[in-house]
């Protein structure tokens, strides 16, 4: 009702005609997808091609870059969308020869690209010329192949090696001739959120430099959903990238694209109870980003902690009694959702108000002991400090985006589900600042309650043989050959998007999934280098990352 | 066990101390300057002990319980009443870990560091007057002793820090260095108002002093506690100390998840008890040194004797206070500390302890 309204002014859209005079001759030909018009352009007009849509056609956002192998080219998608309007998008398609899969970098442009470059090199062997930072990303150093490539062969052991010549122990100063220290936060440390190494060079307590080690958690989620048969195979894989109890956001994500993809209809009903048990994990997510986030600036396991982790509890509980599990859901299907609310429906409908008609108390509590605190305002205000217009560089998005003051939610802004029948508000703050971040994502929460309350009114009223939880959809589903598409979800830690091109299968033939984290995480360098070791944490805390959706 | 020969002319003379209870009741005062020993030697057993009792049930089992009950959980309930029995149960699987160094460590210096760290918060209880005859000795030099003594462990801290070979707690130990700098004169300053009040450093003096009224409030007689006559100073004494011992919000040199466990990261089994214990024990000293100057020593309602509850109930106070900021408080940056120490915390207990002198003064 009033999302429509709240989001002011959209961009004038650019129509096809528009980019068609922009790009001009460099485009060699279309190649269009489901989501988005798509330019096919020569390698060596990439950057030409980007910065001429960045700067004159407002396509800020660089949401995703897919690389793939056909049996006779390589090809790099660049997805692009605008912050201001992301229904608003462009695939630039860059094909390059068999033999010589040379392509000109995106970095200069956008910062983003520096991480998905590398990724694309990794994966599936692109190489980018310009880049500034060649190397693998996710796998080890001295892996042989890219396992995303048509002639690797998946069924080779590989024992991998420490690089040659290279001694793991040697005294490591970053720098003979100055003070600094190089130091290893990670893998194993008791703040990184998992499995994150991050190579530091401190000058004493200061950060001088940073370099994220990630790829410890990889586990070729992108390949294994490649092997899935799209009806029910693929479902289970997004509840492990997120794991933290964003499951259903991420099945969302993958329930999206499948379904725009395959052209299915999810019957509203369907979509309510998907809003609500979407909305149920953002609170849960949160609560363990507020708990962590703590647990980095306090220093210990201490009372805020066990708070959020307490009432993150009942956020379990109830999507325990949805779906039937605690972490791993598995509850969307194509075409809705696996079952109705739980019998007796008056029960679960009262427990979740009690849940909801406590929270307004329980943030307070939360207000009293966190924000409110003296000593956390000066721990947190004005460090981490992402400018908005670097936020974007490096793609960022969710509460990270929003707390830096970019105005981007798809909740609202590329409507899905029943987000714009809802009323609710989306929270930005102009912060930059961890503490800007914190108080996002506790406003959020309380948005999201709203939303379940309104589901929950939507629901206990829904007449009783109208309660279709699942569309018809055929047993196989074999979308048409060569359809390519990428969407995008508001996950808990930002836009959750994937790409799946189809080869006429049941299998995908590309299945890409563009994380939230990882983008937020390629930020913390922008965030953190010159302030101290504390600091770092506490931004490293502030972007609420997930290993297992970073790496994959 | 440097208390038990602490020059006994120094001492007050009314006070008998426990070196010479002991050697009274058991006899051992008939052999001369060898029995003299022998009785201030188990004298220094029986509070040594004591207090390392008390850090037993603090450490495996009270701290659990006070922050699980901030918490909203139950913590240790299985063994034995309350759980105390965990008691047993951790002290044996501390022990019986492997004691693992690391290669590259500076071994003496290595080795030493968690010796010198719980020794010298053991030696600073020799001084303290526990009450109920609970005191091993009492020189006139009382107050700058038990400072001087606590502030040795610095000197473990930073030792365990650069001899465990590692940069994390090189880290840890540098901040402690600086932190014990930047408190450390707060705290002895502050201390020092208290001694214009009583106007000696002996300990006995100082809670002598305090037994004095303060105001008669019907029945009751509130003490001359210093900590009810200069709050400000109190308050000033508990922050510095909080920084001196090293717990929240000024746990920096431990500063779990930021620099992993500091300057401890690398010690392991008997090693770690030793340091955790020093640890503890320095929170008790801190706790009995805030007693005897702000609190009244072991004064309270009820017949002399039971002056050790009183004392012991005053340093766990003290002891849950800091469970509690534990549980509720952030830590500040290790610059914030600095600057709140040496631009805060000096500035205003000089100007405590001009205005004490300048308000005694005038009084006297």
């Amino acid at each position: 009702m009033s999302t429509e309204l709240e989001r002011q002014q959209r961009p004038v859209e650019v129509t096809e005609g528009e980019l068609e005079a922009l790009i001009g001759d460099r485009a060699l030909a279309r190649d269009d997808h489901l989501n988005a018009p798509g330019f096919v352009v020569r390698p060596d007009d990439v950057q030409a091609v980007l910065t001429d849509l960045k700067e004159q056609a407002g396509f800020d956002h660089l949401s995703c870059l897919t690389a793939q192998q056909y049996e006779d080219r390589y090809e790099s998608i660049y997805h692009m969308k605008k912050y201001a309007d992301p229904t608003q998008e462009v695939s630039i398609v860059v094909p390059t020869s068999i033999d010589d899969p040379v392509s000109q970098s995106a970095e200069p442009v956008f910062r983003t690209a520096d991480w998905h470059e590398r990724e694309a090199f990794d994966l599936v062997g692109i190489d980018y010329e310009g880049h500034p930072d060649p190397r693998r990303i996710l796998l080890p150093e001295t892996w042989q192949g890219h396992p995303l490539s048509l002639d690797y062969d998946q069924e080779k052991p590989q024992i991998v090696t420490l690089s040659e010549h290279a001694n793991p122990i040697q005294p490591d100063h970053h720098d003979a001739e100055s003070d600094t220290m190089f130091l290893n936060i990670g893998p194993h440390h008791p703040a990184t959120h998992g499995v994150l190494h991050v190579k530091t060079v401190l000058d004493g307590e200061t950060v001088v430099d940073i370099d994220p080690d990630i790829g410890y958690l990889h586990r070729c989620e992108e390949q294994m959903c490649q092997q899935g048969t799209y009806r029910h195979q693929i479902m289970p894989y997004p509840d492990r990238w997120d794991y933290v109890s964003a499951g259903l956001l991420n099945e969302w994500a993958y329930a999206r694209a499948a379904e725009d993809l395959a052209d299915i209809e999810v019957p509203e009903y369907a979509q309510i109870i998907r809003t609500m048990g979407a909305e149920l994990c953002r609170i849960a997510s949160h609560m363990l980003a507020l708990g962590t986030f703590a647990l980095d600036v306090y220093g210990d396991f201490t009372a805020v902690f066990q708070y959020a982790f307490r009432d993150r509890e009942v956020v379990q509980d109830i999507l325990e009694d949805l779906t039937g599990q605690r972490l791993m859901f598995n509850y969307f299907r194509l075409g809705g959702v696996a079952w109705d609310l739980p019998e007796p429906r008056e029960e679960f409908i009262a427990k979740t108000r009690d849940f909801l008609d406590e929270l307004p108390a329980k943030v307070d509590e939360y207000n009293d002991l966190i924000t409110g605190n003296e000593i956390f305002q000066v721990r947190c205000t004005n460090t981490g400090v992402l400018e908005p217009e670097t936020a974007k560089d490096y793609g960022c998005t969710g509460p990270v985006a929003r707390g830096s003051g970019v105005d981007y939610d798809l909740r609202r802004d590329d409507p899905y589900g029943y987000y714009e029948n809802l009323d609710w508000d989306v929270i930005t703050k102009d912060g930059c600042d961890n503490y800007a971040r914190v108080l996002c994502r506790m406003q959020e929460v309380e948005e999201s309650a709203k939303i379940i309350e309104q589901c929950l009114d939507l629901l206990e009223d829904w007449p009783e043989d109208d309660r279709t939880v699942q569309a018809n959809v055929p047993r196989t589903l074999k979308p048409d050959a060569d359809a390519e598409i990428y969407r995008a979800v508001e996950g808990a830690k930002g836009e959750l998007g994937i790409y799946i091109r189809s080869d006429g299968t049941d299998k995908p033939a590309r299945f890409k999934i563009r994380s939230p984290c990882y983008h937020n995480l390629s930020a913390l360098e922008e965030m953190c280098e010159g302030e101290y070791i504390p600091d770092l944490i506490a931004s490293l805390g502030s972007l609420d990352i997930v290993l297992g959706e970073v790496d994959r | 066990m440097v208390e038990a020969i602490t020059p006994i002319a120094l001492q007050n003379d009314e006070t008998i101390l426990l070196p010479e209870r002991i050697g009274d009741l058991t006899g051992l005062d008939q052999f001369g300057v060898g029995g003299e020993l022998l009785a201030a030697f188990l004298a220094a057993f029986i509070v040594g002990n004591l207090m390392l009792a008390m850090t037993g049930v603090a450490g495996p089992w009270a701290k659990r319980k006070i922050t699980a009950a901030f918490t909203d959980r139950i913590a240790v309930n299985r063994l034995g009443p309350a759980g105390l029995f965990i008691i047993v149960a951790d002290s044996v699987r501390l022990l019986s870990k492997e004691l693992v160094i690391p290669e590259q460590a500076d071994r003496p210096a290595y080795d030493l560091a968690p010796i010198v760290v719980a020794a010298s918060a053991l030696l600073g209880f020799a001084v303290i007057p526990m009450g109920s005859g609970i005191h091993l000795a009492d020189p006139e030099v009382g107050l700058a002793y038990v400072f001087a003594i606590a502030g040795i462990a610095s000197i473990g801290l930073m030792m365990a820090g650069y001899a465990s070979s590692n940069k994390y707690s090189l880290l840890g130990g540098l901040r402690a260095v600086a932190q014990n700098i930047a408190y450390e004169i707060p705290l002895v300053v502050t201390g020092l108002s208290v001694v214009i009040f009583a106007g000696s450093l002996q300990m006995s003096t100082i809670v002598e002093a305090q037994a004095a009224t303060l105001v008669p409030l019907g029945p009751i007689d509130i003490p001359a506690w210093y900590a009810l006559v200069n709050p400000f100073a109190f308050v000033l004494f508990l922050v510095a100390n909080f920084a001196e011992v090293g717990r929240n919000p000024f746990d920096m040199p431990e500063a779990p998840t930021e620099i992993v466990a500091g300057y401890q990261t690398e010690y392991s089994s008997v090693y770690f008890v030793l340091i955790y214990l020093g640890e503890f024990l320095h929170i008790f000293l801190g706790g009995a040194i805030i007693a005897t100057i702000f609190l009244g020593g072991p004064a309270g309602p009820g017949p002399a004797e039971l002056g050790i509850v009183w004392f012991l109930i005053k340093i766990w106070a003290v002891f849950l206070l800091t469970q509690w900021l534990r549980s509720a408080v952030p830590r500040v940056r290790i610059d914030q500390m600095i600057e709140i120490g040496w631009k805060g915390l000096l500035v205003l207990s000089f100007a405590n302890l001009l205005l004490t002198a300048a308000i005694v003064g005038l009084i006297t």
